[in-house]
């Protein structure tokens, strides 16, 4: 484990404000809105005819505390003990100069020759400049945008500066002005340096190196807790190393849960309890109980085994039972959610219902699937319900007689030796004749 | 001269059926039909039949209304059937290979002329449905292993001449409909009681005078259960109770009372009443008269 290093690029005491680079504004305004410092430091660069307000605050400043190097009022709230850069171009801004100080008495800070009375003059933190003097010391350019960085004493241009002295980040490759970050045995931007996993900003967070990479805490945790075959709590994102917690599919440890019932703070002893409410899943209204609460609470008991049911419960038969004790009483297999047949206060699967109980065909002996002729108190399916005597399939429409509850086709009964069919037909007026009274 | 043109015509018409039948069985076995409908085509002989056995794969064979008199052996050599219709035909006499058809579910041998059973009739490994409706078959007919046929769940027995019902019947233990109508039946076994699964019983138009009380342990009231037991000489309790409906019946036979009448009915020997019914009109017995 190692921690992350900040220092400040270059040490010079004296350097330009970060506000001042474009290339950083530039950054910053890339780097989201959604940071307000970022947001702020994403004010356009400043021109010149804003400099007449800044100073005369400057010159309000001077007047009051005298001698003292002024500092700009600026919104950032990071490197404040920099100061500030400053140039003054503008015509007016030089008037002013003029009319405010003792030229005879100064001189150019590079050339140290004197001003004509009609020369411009520059003015920066105090000091003096002929124009054609105020220029970067290693390209001898003027400063674009007349902006400039300072170290040791000399001033650079922004390309120069960065060129000699700005270190790149590790991740983007570009320059790093203002705070940069050495970890990982390389600089990085604060905003480009964050966890491998997770892509947290750790730049004030802290770091954990893992396996080459830079991790957060939590990141880190996780690793190593999976690599140990152990937990996270959901909630605090710690490793659990013993006792765990489940709660509505998460893992927890217990010491973050209380009893619903009691209050008594929960150890890996507390049970879940399924409870439904319509239009929730059972997730998102189970509860946590301690075990003696849990215990208390009336668990249901198995129909079948007599013993609490801690996991799902089926209600069925006006009892409850384990999902894997509520079975078909015929063949003992559990239904796990199938359909089950109730008759006699027992439950039966589909076929075994069928075979005790009706609808399998007369023929075939199976149960029927699809449609149904249903009549002498039996069933056939479609295509086996024909004429027991002679096999001629019959359908809605065929006229047929009952004979020994059985269907007989109107030929085949015609056929039939006149003695029988009078008994027959005796029999059925008999029936007739009972049904009616 | 005028003779010879007779017998040309009677043999014109047999062939000209013959052929009829051929065309069946052709037709069968060119186009893979498994169901082989041959009903009401007045055969005699399974001679008539050429190339029947020679669909081995059909499941259903449905002979209906003809005059066939006997089975040959070889019908055992259609090893894939399921279904034998022989309903109204003039068989006599079965093979004993029938019983050894590994596939045959339903059998219909109702409205023939059988007066006995093979020995070994009971061995059919599926048969389900038996129908032996209106035959000439009683008690001594059945051979000592025709209650052994376990997976049977319909038997099919009226109009014929029995006037016990073997103890055996209790070892159908998948029998669901048991029909014993228009028999000479006089007393019925208390084993009935053991058909857990029975729910269709006919024992109308028998001699009965009472019911055995374990009857009344089966199901044969429910809205799936048809009882029916018409025209038979019952004791008064039971047919006054039939007055009201098969339900009271079963109802009363359950009681205590029914249980001390019926030990009392047995101890007394009462004289079984004579036969109601004259059976010698049937088509069954045709040959006999």
């Amino acid at each position: 484990m190692s921690s992350s290093r900040e220092v400040r690029s270059p040490p010079a005491p004296k350097m330009k404000g970060l506000e001042q680079s474009f290339l950083y504004q530039r950054r910053q305004m890339a780097h989201a809105q959604a940071r307000e410092l970022a947001a702020s430091n994403a004010r356009t660069p400043l021109h010149e005819k804003d400099f007449q307000a800044e100073f005369d605050k400057i010159q309000e400043i001077m007047n009051e505390v005298g001698g003292v190097t002024p500092l700009p009022k600026t919104p950032r709230s990071f490197a404040p003990n920099l100061a500030p850069p400053w140039q003054i171009r503008s015509p007016q801004a030089e008037r002013m100069r003029e009319l405010s100080m003792n030229l005879g008495a100064s001189e150019c800070s590079r050339c140290h020759e004197g001003f004509e009375p009609n020369e411009k003059v520059l003015n920066s933190n105090g000091e003096l400049w002929h124009p054609q003097c105020f220029v970067c010391v290693q390209c001898f350019r003027p400063f674009p945008e007349g902006v400039f960085y300072e170290f040791e004493g000399r001033k650079y241009c922004e390309h120069d500066f960065q060129v000699l002295f700005a270190p790149c980040c590790g991740k983007c490759g570009e320059f790093i002005i203002g705070r940069v970050i050495k970890a990982l045995n390389a600089n990085w931007h604060p905003l480009c340096f964050r966890c491998n996993m997770c892509d947290k900003e750790l730049a004030d967070l802290g770091f954990i190196k893992n396996a080459g990479r830079a991790l957060c805490h939590e990141c880190n945790a996780h690793v190593k807790a999976a690599a140990i075959g152990k937990h996270i709590c959901y909630k605090c994102k710690q490793v659990i190393e013993e006792g765990l917690l489940r709660f509505r599919g998460e893992v927890y440890h217990p010491y973050h849960f209380n009893c619903a019932s009691c209050s008594v703070e929960l150890n890996s002893d507390a049970r879940e309890v399924t409870t439904s409410r319509p239009g929730y899943s059972a997730n998102q209204v189970n509860e946590l109980y301690c075990l003696r609460c849990h215990d208390k609470m009336g668990i249901p008991i198995c129909g079948a085994c007599r013993r609490p049911i801690e996991e799902r419960v089926v209600t069925a038969l006006g009892k409850q039972w384990h999902v894997e004790h509520f079975v078909c009483a015929k063949c003992e297999k559990p239904f796990l959610g199938h359909r089950h047949y109730e008759r006699k206060g027992l439950a039966y699967c589909e076929t075994h219902y069928h075979q005790l109980f009706g609808n399998l065909c007369f023929v075939c002996n199976q149960v029927i699937s699809g449609d149904v002729f249903t009549c002498l108190n039996k069933a056939w399916c479609a295509d086996h319900f024909a004429c027991a005597l002679c096999d001629t399939k019959l359908n809605q429409k065929s006229k047929f007689f009952e004979f020994d509850q059985k269907p007989a086709c109107k030929k085949c009964y015609e056929k039939l030796p006149i003695e029988l069919r009078r008994r027959l037909k005796r029999m059925h007026e008999e029936q007739a004749k009972k049904g009616s009274v | 001269m005028g003779s010879m043109e007779q017998g040309s015509v009677s043999c014109n018409f047999l062939s000209a059926k013959m052929a009829k039948v051929k065309r069946v069985i052709d037709d069968a076995r060119d186009t893979q039909n498994p169901e082989l409908d041959l009903v009401d085509k007045g055969i005699a002989s399974f001679e008539e039949m050429p190339g029947l056995f020679a669909l081995a794969n059909i499941t259903r064979l449905s002979l209906s209304h003809n005059k066939i008199e006997s089975l040959p052996p070889a019908i055992a050599n259609l090893e894939h059937l399921e279904i034998l219709n022989l309903f109204n035909n003039h068989i006599e006499d079965l093979p004993t290979s029938l019983s050894s058809m590994p596939n045959l579910r339903i059998l219909n041998l109702g409205m023939n002329r059988l007066s006995k059973l093979p020995r070994g009739f009971g061995a059919f490994p599926v048969l389900e449905v038996l129908d032996l409706t209106y035959n000439n078959l009683n008690e001594r007919a059945l051979p000592g292993n025709f209650f052994m046929i376990e997976s049977l769940r319909a038997l099919y027995l009226g109009d014929n001449d029995f006037e016990f019902i073997p103890p055996e019947v209790g070892m159908l233990k998948n029998l669901q409909i048991l029909v014993l109508r228009d028999n000479d039946i006089i007393l019925l076994p208390k084993e009935i009681g053991d058909l857990q699964r029975l729910r269709e019983l006919h024992i109308q138009g028998n001699r009965l005078l009472v019911l055995p009380p374990e009857i009344g342990t089966l199901d044969l009231v429910g809205s799936k259960s048809v009882l029916r037991m018409e025209n038979n000489p019952w004791v008064t309790p039971i047919a006054d109770q039939l007055q009201v409906g098969v339900s009271h019946v079963i109802e009363y036979i359950r009681s205590e009372t029914y249980k001390y009448l019926y030990s009392r009915q047995m101890a007394a020997g009462v004289p079984p009443p004579p036969p109601i019914s004259d059976k010698s009109k049937k088509i069954s017995r045709k040959k006999e008269n």
